[in-house]
This record gives structure tokens, sequence and C-alpha cells, in this order.
């Protein structure tokens, strides 16, 4: 039989991606949201294949179009924005006049999911809600994306990644104890989580539309979404007591930790099970430890474990990164470097793999994207374009989805149903792009 | 559809806000409602891996017929908990992930186990897995074998490096942990204090919540859905394959879009942020409280209601706040902290509210809302009445593991929400069942 490797590279060949069918062909998803939350969860959906229509009000746009690193464009975009957004139609609609609701009940009728993010029961005051929206399609999927849900006394609060965890308590989890230093988790996670989550929860409403045809309603609690993945509430129902922090080391595995190596690199350093815990004893060359903590809740208590990573602190220490990996390759422990973003943007495997893209786009040009956290063999998910200017797609939208005539488009711009651009990067061109050329942007 | 049919939904969803208030409240208990993917049965192989086990949580959750199928002697997951605090042999984050399973024991490494899995997966929808790759194509039941017995199998893989490439191959003796995902998937080089703070408090850091199993877990659980969703439109089957190494890093896109547009990589900053400011901890007189005012109006809004007007004209713009200048920052930080410590959390969070209220009824609109909420404690976060009346916690009495409560309920859906019925997870407790059910 053909290697398990030769055969594995062949089915998931990142190079054959365009050629693979895409799952959620032919779905049209109506995108009302910002920053990153609701973005998240309508981009997974446009990244298997359905066509998702971003709504922007014309010259103010997606919060996040300026919501840059240290305070630098790229190509007068954020790259953030390009990562949250790409692949969708950007659509800028002032949505305050009546023309444009109309537009959006048209538009309503033809689509299949709506995903939000305002605070509670905003689009509902808008006339663009569920239950106005469901009224032109009952077959409608929404998915209200919030940090506290719609329900609730805490609905109105505003929030923000930050938020979220704070809500919820993530963040009393990250850190040293007995100090009164707090960490966020980074890269507002909290915010792409459960917008992932929230496609998730569309892809179940789906199956569900699919099998007895009708649509629903999805509340989905940033801060909620967030408590199901936390050990400390369950921990403390059974044990009375807070779970507290446990600064660079797991709790739940011993020994544990993230160490320095002599050659100056942080690795990370774990015995998951029993056997991997005998495999790193072996490593160290204290074979003894295995019979003296041969049960494994004997080894996880505090004191135990705090003497097992005495021990695998100072033995990481004395070694280099290449002599312990090898030495786990030898003995079955988990290890791994910890990488930067650096590292992580030139791994060879993650390129190999997929899950680092040089991706090129027609207007931006070459930028690194991550692929997929989640690869499949035969319909993969993709990037088509990167974000674009906004209400780059009011035309193309307007022809071919309501069949609007010229005419009547120039009319909309003239009362400023539509529009795009002012001259603040984020929202406008890069300055070498010629948009007068642009097909798409003038679409006829 | 007919004109009766439409006013039903009218008098369902009526526009009122009323109306609306009671709709979600049904919401809020998903008992009696349909579950959508009761049709599918997962076979969930996971061992010494808790991402496997959160995957199949979630499809249990929504409705599927679960397996999780054990060697004799118990998934040694079983034992993976914080200090070693178990009920009966079985840890806390085991007890979270035991929803509506179903338990099995099969000897894989046996000839007669292997057939036996062959039987099941024959019936499956969804296989999910965490073997080092290559192992149970080696066992003669990998993807490969068993999408020819049955072509529509879902086949979910979750590893370190992934199914394919060389760094896969090569790294396939070293098994997956938590810890070792969060390092190499960006998690740790992106939390700890800044560089001029000492040893250790400068060191990458390790995010308390498992942040490398759950999201790995998810995205397992979303990648199969999507693939199942395509098997359900066509009859094939695939395989879907997460790197806990990578799952991290490529959900939230900052490590590389970063890497790739600084050629370097980022500094820790500690408690700030890199887009905007204010955004993070400060502390309060009896507590943490979480800002987050980067927008102007609500900066604006903030600076009033902690009596710091006279600040504006310095840090104005989004860009006047830009958190490049640490030094800057720092002093900022400490402006602000000045105030902040003058009140209780509550105070702080209560001012922040009134300022809203009073903004949203100004004729001056867009007044900006200073955004601040206590870092909660566990403790404190169960008995909020806002959860409570969400139903996120559910408490469970079992006979073999006792009380306990659980975060459940974390999506609410108007027709087919995820729900917990039960948590139990005795060693083979439904081979019977299982056998009966589907090797008879």
């Amino acid at each position: 039989m053909e290697n398990y490797f030769d055969y594995t590279k062949k089915i998931f060949d990142p190079a054959k991606t365009k050629e693979k069918p895409e799952v959620f062909k032919g779905l049209r998803v109506l995108d009302f949201t910002h920053v990153i939350y609701g973005p998240t969860a309508a981009k997974i959906l446009g990244q298997y294949g359905a066509e998702v229509i971003k709504f922007e009000l014309p010259w103010v746009g997606d919060l996040w179009r300026f919501g840059v690193y240290w305070g630098s464009f790229w190509r007068h975009s954020s790259v953030c924005f390009h990562f949250v957004q790409y692949g969708k139609y950007f659509f800028a609609l002032n949505l305050k006049l009546p023309k444009a609701k109309e537009i959006i009940l048209k538009m309503a009728e033809k689509a299949d999911v709506v995903i939000e993010n305002f605070a509670a029961g905003t689009t509902d005051t808008w006339g663009i809600g569920y239950s106005q929206l469901s009224k032109a399609n009952p077959g409608i999927i929404y998915l209200s994306c919030a940090t506290y849900g719609q329900y609730g006394p805490m609905r109105f609060f505003p929030g923000w990644d930050l938020l979220a965890q704070a809500a919820s308590g993530a963040i009393a989890l990250t850190g040293y104890p007995d100090t009164d230093k707090y960490y966020k988790l980074p890269d507002y996670v909290g915010d792409f989580l459960p917008g992932n989550i929230g496609a998730m929860a569309v892809i179940m409403a789906l199956n569900y539309r699919n099998k007895t045809g009708k649509g629903q309603y999805i509340d989905l609690a940033q801060a909620e979404a967030l408590m199901r993945i936390l050990p400390n509430f369950t921990y403390e129902s059974i044990t009375n007591e807070d779970l507290g922090r446990a600064g660079n080391t797991d709790p739940t595995m011993a020994p544990s930790g993230i160490f320095k190596s002599c050659d100056g690199k942080f690795v990370a350093v774990a015995a998951a099970t029993d056997e991997q815990y005998k495999g790193i004893c072996e490593a160290i060359g204290r074979p003894e430890l295995v019979n003296k903590y041969k049960d494994t809740f004997e080894r996880l208590k505090a004191e135990n474990a705090k003497e097992l990573y005495d021990i695998a602190s100072k033995w990481v220490g004395s070694s280099n990164i290449d002599n312990l990996v090898e030495l786990a390759k030898k003995h079955h422990f988990a290890i791994a470097q910890v990488e930067d973003d650096y590292e992580i943007t030139h791994d060879e495997w993650r390129q190999e793999r997929g899950s680092v893209i040089v991706f090129t786009d027609e207007m931006y040009g070459k930028l690194m994207l991550p692929g997929p956290s989640a690869m499949l063999s035969k319909t993969p998910g993709r990037i088509k374009w990167l974000a674009r200017p906004l209400g780059y797609h009011n035309r193309y939208i307007l022809r071919t989805i309501l069949g609007y005539s010229d005419e009547e488009i120039k009319q909309l711009e003239k009362e400023r149903v539509i529009g795009n651009w002012d001259d603040r990067p984020g929202i406008k061109p890069p300055v070498y792009y010629d948009i007068a050329e642009d097909p798409m942007f003038n679409y006829k | 559809m007919s004109k009766k049919e439409k006013e039903q939904i009218l008098v369902r969803y009526g526009g009122s806000r009323k109306e609306r208030e009671i709709f979600l409240k049904g919401m809020m208990n998903p008992d009696g409602k349909d579950e959508v993917i009761d049709d599918a049965v997962v076979l969930d192989m996971s061992y010494g891996n808790l991402s496997g086990d959160i995957c199949s949580s979630i499809y249990a959750e929504f409705g599927a017929e679960v397996i999780k199928i054990e060697p004799p002697g118990g998934d040694p997951s079983r034992k993976i908990t914080p200090y070693g605090v178990n009920r009966k042999g079985v840890g806390v984050p085991f007890i979270m992930e035991a929803r509506n399973k179903r338990y099995m024991t099969l000897d894989l490494r046996e000839e007669a186990g292997r057939e036996e899995l062959k039987k099941l997966a024959k019936k499956a929808h969804v296989i999910i897995e965490t073997y080092e790759p290559g192992k149970m194509d080696a066992w003669g039941i990998g993807y490969r074998q068993l999408s020819e017995i049955n072509p529509g199998l879902v086949y979910i893989a979750i590893s370190p490096y992934g199914q394919y490439g060389k760094k896969a191959q090569e790294y396939i003796d070293i098994p997956d942990s938590d810890i070792t995902a969060q390092a190499a998937s960006g998690v740790a080089a992106n939390i700890g204090d800044m560089p001029g703070e000492g040893e250790p408090w400068n060191w990458p850091l390790r995010a308390g919540v498992w942040l490398g199993w759950y999201i790995s877990g998810v995205e397992a659980a979303l990648g199969g859905a999507i693939a199942r969703y395509y098997t359900k439109a066509t009859g094939e089957g695939q395989i879907v394959d997460v790197a806990t190494a990578d799952s991290y890093a490529s959900l939230v896109g900052y490590p590389v879009t970063i890497g790739f547009t600084w050629d370097k990589a980022r500094p820790r900053i500690g408690k700030h942020d890199f887009a905007i400011y204010p955004y993070g901890f400060w502390k309060s007189k009896d507590g943490i409280v979480a800002i987050a005012a980067g927008r102007d109006h609500d900066f604006r809004a903030l600076l009033k209601v902690l009596n710091l007007w006279k600040h504006e004209d310095d840090y104005r713009f989004t860009f006047d706040r830009i958190p490049d200048i640490l030094t800057q920052i720092e002093e900022f930080y400490k402006i602000i902290e000045e105030q902040t410590t003058k009140y209780t959390s509550g105070e702080l969070v209560k001012k922040a509210l009134d300022y809203s209220i009073k903004s949203a009824r100004s004729k001056w609109r867009g007044g900006g809302v200073p955004i601040i909420m206590e870092v909660q404690k566990p403790a404190t976060t169960r008995q909020n009445p806002h959860w409570n009346k969400r139903r996120s916690f559910q408490e469970f009495d079992d006979e073999m593991l006792g009380k306990f409560t659980m975060p459940v309920n974390f999506i609410k859906m108007s027709e087919s929400p995820p729900r917990v019925k039960w948590v139990k997870c005795g060693i083979g407790q439904d081979n019977a069942y299982i056998r009966e059910k589907y090797l008879k």
C-alpha cells in the first residue's frame, strides 16, 4: 500500500485547492457586522463558498478598517481587516434612509443567512430585525452576535473582546498566582473564537432548514461562548475552591511548563499521560521518579507538581532545544518551542501545509495570510480576494442581485443612499491603484 | 406559503418589543425543541487528547449519538485534571466534556477490537481520532480503509502538526498537550510583561484557559460540520485535518499578518493593546476593572466619567493614543489608575452606565459609552442573575460523579438549540447498548 504520508500529501495538496468544490456555493449571507466578532462568522461561510455581502455606512465604514497595529496602515488598509473580511462583497448603504431599507428587505427575500452584531435589539428598531426579515423570508437564519446576548438584565451593556474576557472570568485564570498582574488573552481571541462558534451555529441551522424548511433565530452571547471553554466553574463546584492562576505551568499535567533552554529558547514541555510521564523521567535521567508518583492524581497535587516543575525547569535549562526535541522523539512526551509571529510566518511546514498562504491580490499585491484552522480534503476553505475599499461592490450587487438599471443606481448615488469612500486610509483604495479602470467597481 | 402560515409567523415573531422579549425568553430553555443532528452517529476515539472530546461534545450537544471508544482501562484523558481533583477517578475536564455521550470499550490493539470498530464505522457518519498520524491507517482502520466501506464518512483527525507534510512525519513520535499547542501556535509568545520588567515576568506566558485544545476542538467540530454538510448534498465523505500547533494562529490571523507586514515579531507589552487605547485593566479600590474606550467618543466619555477632561487635548484622537510609544502609554496608564483606584469596581461600572444612559438620551448623538466591566471571579459569574436568566449554568447530580455545575446552553437557537441532557462517563457503561443497537 502507498505510504500514508504520500497519500495524505496527495489528497490535501494546497496547490489543488482552487479546483475543488465549494460547500456553500449558492448560499447568500447578508452581513451587518463590524469589527471582528460578527464578521468572523460571516467570513467562515464565505471561505467555504457562500456569497457574503457586507453592509457598511457610506463615507463611514467599519470601525475596524482603522484598527491597525501601532498606527501603521499597509497599502492604505488594515491587515487585520483584510484577514477578517476577505472574500466578501462590500456594499455601502445608508441605513437611515427609507430607500435603503427597501433594498435590504428585497435582498432579504433572496438571502439565506443574516448576521449582525449591534447592541441587543438595535436591528429590530431599524426595521431589519428577525421579526421583520422573517416576514419577508420565513426560511431565513438570523444570527445575532452580542457580548451578553439578546436577553437578560445585562443585554444592553456594551462589549468588546476584552469585556467578554472580563465578564466570563477568562482573565482571572491567566497570570502568576499571588500577584496583581493581569493579562488578557491575546489577539482578540475572545472575538474570533465566538465568531467561529457563530458560524457553526449557522451551519447547524442550515441543516435544520434543509430538513424541515424552517428558518430560525440564533442568539449568541460572546461571554457565554467563552464561559463554555472555562474549567473553573466545574472545578469550583466540585472543590468549593477557586481554581486561581497557575503561571507558566498547566495544573492538569505534571511536569508541565514553559522553560528556558541553555541556548536561550523558550520551550514548552508537558507529560499529559502516564506514558509520557515515564518518558520524560527517562529523558531527564531520573527513572526513580516514575515509581515515586505512580498515581496520576497524586502527581498532580500542587506540591508534587511543583517538585516536578522544578526538576524539569533545571533539566531544560541545562540542555539545548535540538537535544530536547530528539529526546522527546525518543521518549514520547510533548514538547514545542515557543514561536513568535516571525517564526510562525516563516515556518516551512505551515506553508507546506497551507496554514500560511502567500496570497497575491489584484488590488493590494502580496500578503501572507493564515489558511483555515481545519483542512478539508475535498472541500477546502479558500481566499478569493482581500478586503475591498468601502462601497467597492455597490454597482455589482445592485446590478446582479436586484437588477437595478444604470439610471436607478445613479439616482441612488445622487440621493446618497449608496456611496463609497472619502480621503481616509482604510476606506479608500491604495493610491497607486487606478480605480477608474476597475471593471468590478464600474460594473456594467 | 399560504396566507394563514404567513399570519402565524407574524403572530409568532411579531414586531413589538414585548413580543420580542417573550420570544427570546422562550429561547433560553432548549428543552423540548428539536435536535438538529439526531440522525448522526459519531465515533470518538480520542486518546490522551481532550480536543477530540471537545469536538465530539459539541456534536453531542446538537443531538448526535456520540460513542466514545476507549481502551479497556479507559482513556488517559480521564486523569488530566487540575491539581489531581477528581470524582471516582474522573478529572474535571473529562467530566465537563462527558455531555450526552455513550461510553464503550474496545481494544484497538487487538484484531477483534478493530473488526468491531469497522462494523461500527459502517454505520457511523463521523469519526474523531487523535492518534499519531498514520497509526489508525497502519491498524487498517484509517480513513483510507474506512472510506472504502463507508464512502460518506467524515473522518476528523487531530494531531500536533497535522496529517501531511514533512514536519508531521518528522514529529510523529511527539504527542500533543495543550501547553505545547499554545507555545507552537503563538499564544504564549504574545502574553507576558514588557521586556523591562525582568525575569520571569517578561517570559512568554501560558493562557490560563486551554486555548490550544479548545480552539482545536471547536475548529475540528466546525470543519466536520462543513464536511458533513457536503456529504448530505453529495454523499461524499472526506478527511478533516486539524493541527493543534497551528489552529490558534490560523484562527486569529495576527501572528501571520503581523509577522509578514512588520517582518519581525511583536514584543510582549503586558496589559496594553497594540491597536486601541485605553483597552486593558486598571485597579479599582476593591479589585480589577477592564476598560475599553478606544473609539474617540467613548474615550471622551471616559475622561468625563473619571474627571480627566484636562487631558483631552493631549490624547484627543485615536492616533494620538496609539500605544507605540510605550513610556507615554505607561504614563497615561498611571493617570487613569489614579482615578480608578478612588472608586470600587461597582461604582465605576455604575458611573459608566449612568453616563451611557444620559448620552443615549442626549440630543447630541454619538455621545459615547465609557465601557467598564468588573473582572469577574468564577463565583461572581456563576451567581450573576444575567446568566441565571439565560440558563448558562446547569447543576447535575450523578450517582457516580456526584453534584457539580457546568456551563451549558452556549448557543441559544429558536428551533434546534444545543443542550446537555446527561453527564455520565463510566468506562464501558454502554457496551451492551451499543452492541445491541449497532452490532447485531
